[in-house]
């Protein structure tokens, strides 16, 4: 009976992990990167500054930009640049036309330090990552509908495949390298086990985070069908005054932030909206940036008085549930993570793209060794492994092209940032046509090697393209720039690794093919 | 979280020590019962250990996040390093021990 539940489970650990394990490799490595993305944003727009200002100076130099160009405008919203996001960016919403209707949005970014504009080049950045990886570039719901299933059975596979794994104390410490089929079994189980917390984690939380979208029974049924209706109780609207017809003067709101940290014993402001900016009935809302904790707390704010800067409202402390769900968002996010946290979540991200990629070659692998004598394979495991190929060593492909293009495009080309993406995904297809052309290994080892090349190749890219090269970067205690070429030239040698292996190991197995004691001990091995 | 990431590998490393087949292959021998026995306790309360100094360092939430961290990652470490470099493997382990007072001294 236990034996026949186990094989059960091993049946469902490799199916569902191979009808979704392309999708899910994506989604893992887009959703790993997304950990940096506002540095890959910084790396794709060098033109805006870093610079290290306080917040107060920050806010004063926006107040200052948006009492001279926007003074006339209905609300005013300021994102203030912390140590990652560097731009300050304000935006402003005329006046509507008519009562009720939205009014028009300006957005700007200025200079942190100087107050002037600067124009970065047009770039979804690292947002394309983040943005990607739960909506899959498809149209809404649709994309979050998939990748919320994706993580359904990622949640599946993760639990039979503890299940299904018989020796998981025993070989808690395992890794046997240069054994083949044995070594990706390690391989999978390793990653797996010792960055379990991890995994159940991250799968976990996203469907904490898309829950009202895939359970929304209770909602339905205790607001009557109206969802509206549950959002407004939730989220109090931050309820607009009426503004009162004459004019006033708009206190310097800098002090506001001091206020707000004491008050949130320690947590920044990452946003503030100013409501009626000119008028005596002005109000200035701060938004907490939740960089200072675990629990994210979903639209904590303090409202002033803009003119008197006297406290209006601060928002309920949150109730368990809410701080329940703001958990496992927080720590799906991980916004309140440090620079040696995010590296280390970095790092777990790519753990669970390699578990998802080992077990991939290992469905495929063990299945190869039967016709390693004939010529041909059969059809299904020939398009396993084209979707292997592509899926894999295709998408690294496809995120160096993305980076390339935006420093090879055009500066001022229309429609530059959707060029970026269909650059993504034109290199993308063309893996596919190239793993269909090539021969399994061949194409790994091309593909790998090209890989190597465009990422090697980055930090020159950007220093023959813009004058912001690794040694300016370096020498300016511009990390974020730094660390995202090091980084690139970091994976670069790793793949050039990767592809010598690869071209290594083909070559010997032309020579000796596969022993027959090794296909034996892997029989055994696979459970 | 240096000090709980020397006291997690340093603990990871004891465990592995604490079983028949990594020692032999460590160390060229089989450990005795007693060794086993206490590799596998100090093991444990390194473990343990390296919880409460991220607990009380960074409080439960974060702590208890910075801790998985470093175990998930010194684990890894370990996994990676054992059959590469197995004699680097166990010195990182005693230099960890070593250097952990300092770190614990710089952390309090």
């Amino acid at each position: 009976m236990k034996e026949g539940f186990r094989q059960a489970m091993a049946w469902l650990h490799t199916w569902a992990g191979l009808i979704f394990g392309w999708l899910l490799f994506a989604i893992f490595l887009t959703g790993t990167l997304a950990y940096f993305k506002d540095e890959i944003s910084h790396w794709m727009q060098p033109e805006i500054p870093a610079r290290s200002v306080t917040s107060e100076a920050s806010l004063t130099l926006a107040q200052q930009y948006l009492q001279q160009h926007a003074a006339g405008a209905s609300r005013w919203l300021i994102d203030l640049p912390d140590a990652r996001e560097p731009g300050l960016s304000v935006r402003w919403q005329q006046t509507p036309a008519k009562r009720g209707e939205r009014g028009q949005f300006t957005e700007k970014r200025l200079d942190p330090q100087t107050g002037a504009e600067v124009q970065g080049r047009e770039t979804r950045g690292g947002d394309f990552f983040y943005r990607f990886h739960f909506q899959l570039q498809m149209p809404y719901p649709w994309g979050r509908w998939l990748s919320t299933i994706a993580a359904m059975v990622m949640f599946v596979a993760l639990i039979s495949g503890i299940i299904t794994h018989k020796k998981i104390f025993k070989d808690f410490f395992t890794f046997r390298p240069r054994k083949g089929q044995r070594s990706w079994l390690d391989g999978h189980n390793a990653v797996g086990v010792l960055v379990l917390p991890f995994h159940l984690m991250i799968t976990y939380s996203s469907l904490v985070i898309f829950m009202a979208m895939v359970m929304p029974a209770s909602i339905l049924a205790s607001y009557k069908g109206d969802v509206r209706v549950f959002y407004d109780e939730v989220f109090p609207a931050a309820n607009t005054p009426e503004p009162a017809g004459k004019p006033g003067q708009l206190a310097a709101m800098a002090p506001l932030l001091e206020q707000a940290r004491q008050l949130w014993s320690g947590g920044g402001v990452g946003r503030l909206t100013v409501n009626n900016p000119g008028d005596a009935n002005a109000t200035v809302v701060l938004f907490r940036d939740g960089a200072d904790r675990v629990v994210h707390d979903f639209g904590s704010a303090l409202t002033f008085n803009g003119v008197t800067g006297q406290l209006l409202d601060t928002t309920a402390q949150q109730p368990l549930p809410m701080a329940i769900s703001g958990a496992f968002y927080g720590l799906h996010m991980g916004h309140f993570a440090g620079p040696v946290l995010r590296w280390l979540y970095f790092i777990c991200g790519l753990a669970g793209t390699a578990m998802i990629g080992t077990g991939l070659v290992i469905w495929l692998g063990k299945r190869q060794l039967k016709h390693v004598k004939s010529a041909v394979m059969p059809f299904e495991l020939r398009l396993v492994e084209v979707l292997n190929i592509a899926s894999m060593s295709g998408l690294l492909l496809a995120v160096a092209a993305f980076f390339w293009a935006n420093r090879l495009l055009p500066v001022d080309m229309a429609g530059r940032a959707d060029w970026e993406v269909n650059g993504f995904f034109i290199v993308w297809g063309l893996s596919v046509l190239h793993a269909m052309a090539r021969r399994g290994r061949a194409a790994w080892v091309d593909q790998l090697a090209l890989a190597a090349l465009l990422f090697c190749a980055v930090p020159l890219l950007n220093a023959m393209t813009t004058p912001y090269h690794l040694a300016v970067t370096l020498a300016q205690g511009d990390w974020a720039m730094a660390g995202f070429e090091l980084t690139c030239l970091g994976s670069g040698v790793f793949l050039a690794w990767a592809a010598w292996k690869m071209q290594r190991s083909a070559h010997v197995r032309s020579v000796t093919r596969t022993p027959r004691g090794q296909s034996i001990a892997l029989e055994r091995g696979a459970h | 979280m240096l000090l709980g990431f020397l006291l997690c590998y340093g603990g990871f490393t004891a465990l592995c020590l604490s079983m028949d087949r990594h020692h032999g292959e460590l160390l060229g021998r089989k450990p005795s019962a007693r060794r086993r026995q206490g590799m596998r306790i100090s093991g444990w309360l390194l473990l343990a250990l390296s919880l409460w100094t991220a607990v009380s360092a960074a409080g439960w939430g974060l702590g208890l996040v910075q801790w998985f961290a470093v175990l998930m990652l010194s684990g890894l470490l370990l996994v990676l390093l054992l059959p590469y470099r197995p004699r680097l493997a166990l010195s990182l382990a005693g230099v960890s021990l070593l250097a952990s007072p300092v770190a614990a001294f710089a952390q309090y």
